[in-house]
């Protein structure tokens, strides 16, 4: 119960700091918030509008009372309305983050799958398998995401006309901004899942198993592969984080609605409400996954549990 | 300063800028084949900033200015020679002191919400734009001299000015100051951002935010412009306005034909479409002002004439553009773009010239190098403060910057580019922290000179801007652009505005790189398409797909 | 609150190779050959690619790889080779140095965590959970945004997000070590917490950051190159890595070499740095 109440606490604290680092940090930048409102940064405003804006808006108040107000509204669940947009945020980020859910959900799955393809046909296959698995690991995971994406959208829109570059054409929408946010990653995670992959088939519990007589597929996928993903697991909450800054550049690129897109014309326009609700809402799914991952690492590795 | 050869000579410029304009505005209409086919979905790839609001009134910039014009019209429009031609105003007046002007209006029109188009609507919508809640910017600054309106009948509306204002029918030109039923304007301020409700040929039907606005036809449609090629309702059923930042993406969706036309072509993308059987080229250079590097004269070092002389020389503008636009934009020499009939061109002062920029340097006192080979004065090193909108400054105009900066490096200057994003862009403005700086600006009509060059657009507008950005205070091009400003003879205006622009450019105050750019690319099977020459924003009404 | 993150062990290769511990393997002999090439570039560019990174000639834009122009041309007509040479020191710049502050942010977090208590550890925990629930892109961003951007900027920026990342694995590491069979064997000794801090645990915390420190090199270029394509990377005319891989992003379908190269250096770097950090941590193991 304690223990309950302590992670409780714990993500109320996460959130607290980061929707107070994120207000502050914005109010920080140069550049008027009460612009954004008046049809972005440079506009000819008059006094009289400015002033009305900022009345609106209560931004003529104190930053620290503007800072306890946001709070407080954070507080009650209302994360205030978007300066640039003239719509409320809940409703905003909320109809944005599907979007971003959805392909980081299937990125990560799709990353998953290719290190794991990666790491147990590189393991067996010999030293030339290894050379050839670890440097495919090391260029994907050099891969900026936008330069990956152009390169997609040229090679598959442009030359193949395999694949549309933009989303409205259903699930082939998807794809390229899919394998844009996985391939990087799932470099990542092929090296990693790799080298527990080989401690694992060292380990006593494989050899016994072959000692009893398992066949080697069923020694790699039953009892190797479960604890080659551990770590993996383990590295999702943060994958998945690295996935939202992925999504700010890959919906950008494909033109695709969502959090990342939002968030970066938010800052660009100095959206402060905006920009802190896209950051609670990340904050809230991130201490979701890490909740997530940890109970699968349990279920993978039941020493964890007994342990703690 | 205003010797009669320099006025010959700027309206020789004139007419050949004025011939070049015409040339520009080739449509793809003339090789429509056949009967216009009515229906369809077109789909319309933006690569502006997605508006934050539909009502162009609200703040007022380019985007929303791009859509609006398809649901919103203004009282009245320019053809393509910049002549002020009939719109929802039919005709209008002026007194002799033009201080007062009728404007007589169709009288059959009526908004797409059933309200009629009468005196009283027009006055409404003067007093929205100017009233501080509707956060008009550019709207606002438009209707500067507007003093009251009055509805003399139900079909004449009256504006009396404070001081004549030979600009006030460019102006109303403008997306910015279209009209809206009153009846929508009564509504909230959200309510009206998210579906303004006009007389044009299309209806704003849903705005999913961050994804696409869709509009579909006005079957009642019966009020174009003057120019329009056809009558009654659009052709096309709907329209989806999407947005696609990221211009290799838009002219990806654009070849597998998910989308019909895009915005913002970049060159080497052009050049690829004029090369192709599928896509069509459309060029229509914005009006106003051109793109220019403004030199800050307001500050050491450019507070001195032999020194913005010597940058100017010391840039090799010419082979930028032949290698960065690939043929795609034409050198500029004048202040105003090439639409504008009154612009001046004046080729013979903006030559590359590294010698007599090294001549001006050592007789600016700038004599001595340091280490690095850049000029150095009481110990202060020739720096020129750079910073560049990443947002407005498309990649090949950012790499315009750089060959600029390793030419003038040659003389001597030490040009530090600083790319920033628009909001941190426009604070680096407001503290006047820039020696140089290329800022667009568009206004229909020459008096987009005065709002960029006139002295008082030296005073910070509350929010921090000016749009004086090369901080030219000069008292005699303050008088003729005022002058300029309230003049009704047309012969007088121009005289006035070429006066004005020759010592704008004598002055070396900036250095024009070419017109606003503006181009679309579209599937070959769409005919009809044009841009109104008011701000060149696209029009659909007379497009139609031939599929 | 999240399990903890074990680290790739570093003397993973596959058994064939463990006989040859002491030999250098065939990549490893390469990796050495690139390694010196990249220092070379780096310090004395000028020996590697004669020409001046900056010159521009306009009409001579866009021109694909040829004799005269081994890697191409740029939009301004400059040399790709040359630029993607001296642009080495830069990137490498970048690489290291972001790395070197994520790292040493890292290790500063996760000893504390990791050594200090319970109390110490949970306030800790909170503030990677935090840095964590951060976007990295995010931090980049602001701290650009607020501080101006430029090359030594983006390099903070870049370390910063990457920090939390490394505190999380140190501490792990820290709390396995501390549990292991000789640090007890030390504690009951009665060497003091700082001796036994730092003669044993730290030691055999660090060795393994080899592998992670040079995968982060990569990434870190990687990054600020992300940071470029948003237009707030290194400042023109700096010939660097990820601000050449952006520009050349725009002339993709025309010129693709333009962001091939740079993009092919990042590849090498990272390469060569993971072969010559897992060879490294290997022989340090072994010795």
């Amino acid at each position: 119960m304690l223990r309950v109440l302590a992670r409780i606490g714990g993500a109320v604290f996460v959130l607290w700091a980061v929707a107070t680092v994120t207000f502050f940090a914005v109010r920080l930048i140069p550049g008027d918030p009460a612009e954004a409102v008046l049809g972005g940064p440079g506009s000819m405003a008059s006094a009289e509008a400015l002033a009305a804006v900022r009345r609106e808006y209560g931004l003529d108040q104190p930053l620290f009372v503007q800072y306890l107000d946001q709070l407080v509204r954070l507080a009650t669940g209302d994360l205030g309305r978007s300066y640039a947009l003239s719509i409320d945020v809940g409703p905003l980020v909320l109809s944005q983050l599907g979007g971003t859910l959805l392909i980081a959900t299937l990125a990560l799955g799709l990353a998953w799958l290719l290190a794991l393809a990666l790491a147990t046909w590189s393991t067996r296959g010999g030293r030339v398998a290894w050379y050839l698995g670890s440097g495919l690991e090391i260029v994907a995971a050099a891969l900026p995401h936008f330069w990956f994406a152009t390169a997609l959208i040229v090679v598959f829109s442009i030359w193949l006309g395999v694949f549309p570059p933009i989303s409205t054409s259903g699930v082939a929408g998807l794809v390229l901004p899919v394998v844009t946010l996985a391939v990087p990653l799932a470099g990542f995670l092929g090296q990693i899942m790799r080298e527990s992959l080989l401690l694992a088939l060292e380990s006593p519990f494989v050899l016994s198993a072959r000692a009893r007589g398992e066949s080697e597929a069923g020694v790699r996928w039953i009892h190797a592969v479960r604890h080659a993903a551990l770590p993996a697991i383990s590295l999702s909450g943060w994958a998945f984080g690295s996935l939202i800054s992925g999504a700010v550049v890959v919906e950008t690129i494909f033109a695709r609605p969502g959090l990342g897109r939002t968030l970066l014309n938010a800052v660009t326009s100095r959206d402060v409400p905006v920009v802190v609700g896209v950051v609670m809402i990340v904050a809230v799914v991130y201490i979701l996954m890490t909740l997530l991952t940890d109970l699968a690492s349990r279920l993978a590795d039941p020493r964890l549990a007994v342990r703690s | 300063m205003r010797s009669t050869p320099q006025t010959l000579a700027a309206i020789a410029g004139l007419v050949a800028v004025g011939l070049l304009a015409t040339g520009c505005t080739t449509t793809p209409t003339e090789t429509a084949v056949g009967d216009p086919i009515s229906g369809g979905t077109f789909t319309y790839a933006s690569g502006d900033a997605q508006p934050s609001c539909l009502d162009p009134h609200v703040g007022g910039n380019f985007p929303q200015a791009l859509v609006s014009a398809q649901y919103l019209e203004s009282l009245v429009s320019r053809d393509d020679n910049g002549a002020i031609i009939p719109w929802l105003a039919e005709s209008w007046t002026t007194t002799d002191d033009g201080l007062v002007w009728d404007f007589t209006l169709q009288d059959d029109v009526t908004f797409t919400d059933g309200t009629p188009l009468n005196a009283s609507a027009v006055q409404a919508n003067v007093a929205h734009v100017l009233d501080p809640n509707t956060a008009s910017s550019t709207g606002y600054l438009a209707l500067g001299k507007v003093a009251s309106t009055e509805a003399v009948s139900d079909t004449v509306v009256r504006f009396e000015l404070t001081e004549p204002d030979s600009a006030l029918l460019e102006s109303l030109s403008q997306p910015w100051l279209a009209i809206q039923s009153p009846t929508g304007l009564e509504r909230s301020k959200d309510e009206n951002c998210e579906a303004p409700v006009g007389t044009g040929p299309f209806i704003v039907d849903s705005w999913v935010k961050q994804n696409a606005i869709t509009l579909v036809r006005n079957d009642d449609y019966n009020s174009p412009p003057a120019d329009a090629a056809h009558e009654g309702p659009a052709y096309l059923e709907t329209i989806v306005w999407r947005f696609i930042p990221e211009s290799a993406t838009r002219y990806a969706a654009l070849q597998s034909g998910e989308v019909d036309l895009i915005d913002n072509a970049q060159p080497d993308t052009i050049v690829q479409a004029e090369a192709s059987d599928t896509l069509v080229h459309l060029d229509s250079p914005r009006p106003g002002a051109s793109n220019r590097i403004e030199l800050n004269g307001g500050k050491a070092p450019f507070d001195d004439v032999l020194v913005r002389e010597a940058f100017i020389r010391s840039a090799n503008v010419d082979d930028a553009v032949t290698s960065l636009f690939q043929g795609t934009a034409t050198r500029s020499y004048a202040a105003l773009g090439s639409r504008e009939p009154l612009a001046v061109g004046r080729d013979d002062l903006f030559d590359y010239d590294p010698d007599a920029a090294n001549a001006l340097l050592d007789e600016a006192g700038w004599s001595e190098r340091d280490s690095e080979g850049y000029r150095v004065k009481n110990g202060e090193r020739l720096n020129v403060q750079f910073p560049v909108s990443t947002n407005q400054s498309i990649p090949a105009e950012q790499s315009i910057f750089e060959q600029i900066q390793a030419t003038a490096k040659q003389t001597g200057f030490e040009v530090s580019l600083a790319p920033l994003d628009i909001s941190s862009w426009y604070g680096a403005l407001g503290a006047n922290e820039y020696d140089a700086v290329s800022a667009p600006y568009t206004k229909a009509g020459p008096d987009v000179l005065r709002v960029l060059y006139h002295s008082d657009g030296i005073v910070p507008a509350p929010s921090g801007y000016f749009a004086n950005l090369a901080q030219v205070s000069d008292p005699e091009i303050d008088a003729l652009l005022t002058e300029a400003a309230q003049i009704s003879d047309e012969t007088e205006r121009a005289a006035l505005y070429a006066d004005a622009q020759n010592r704008l450019l004598e002055g070396f105050h900036l250095l024009p790189l070419y017109d606003q750019q503006n181009h679309f690319l579209l599937q070959a099977d769409v005919q009809g398409m044009r841009t109104l020459p008011s701000v060149s924003v696209p029009t659909l009404y007379d497009t139609w797909l031939n599929r | 609150m999240s399990g903890d993150i074990r680290l790739p062990a570093a003397d993973a290769a596959p058994t064939p190779l463990h006989d040859r511990a002491r030999r250098f393997t065939a990549p490893e002999v390469v990796a050495g050959a690139a390694a010196l090439f990249f220092v070379l570039a780096a310090v004395v560019p000028q020996w590697v690619a004669p020409g001046n990174p900056l010159g521009i000639n306009p009409l001579s834009a866009f021109q694909p790889p040829s004799f005269a122009h081994g890697f191409g041309t740029d939009e301004s007509g400059r040399d790709i080779y040359t630029r993607v040479v001296h642009g080495t020191g830069s990137s490498l710049l970048i690489g290291a140095a972001a790395t070197a502050i994520g790292l040493g942010l890292g290790i500063v977090l996760g000893t504390l965590a990791g050594m200090f208590g319970p109390v110490v550890d949970f306030t800790v925990n909170r503030v990677l959970e935090v840095l964590f629930a951060f976007p990295g892109l995010l931090l980049a961003l602001l701290f650009i945004l607020v501080f101006g951007p430029g090359v030594i900027t983006a390099t903070i920026a870049v370390g910063l997000s990457t920090a939390p990342g490394y505190a999380r694995i140190i501490r792990a590491q820290l709390i396995a070590v501390r549990r292991s069979a000789y640090v007890e064997a030390a504690t009951v000794q009665g060497l003091g917490r700082t001796q036994i801090l730092l003669r044993h645990i730290l030691p055999n915390t660090l060795a393994p950051l080899f592998v992670l420190a040079t995968l982060g090199v990569g990434q870190a270029i990687v990054w600020a190159a992300t940071l470029s394509y948003l237009g707030l990377g290194a400042e023109p005319p700096t010939a660097e890595w990820g601000a050449m891989l952006s520009a050349g992003r725009t002339y993709i379908t025309s010129a693709w070499w333009m962001s091939f190269f740079p993009g092919l250096f990042i590849v090498l770097i990272a390469v060569t740095a993971t072969v010559l950090g897992r060879s490294l941590d290997r022989r340090l193991r072994h010795a």
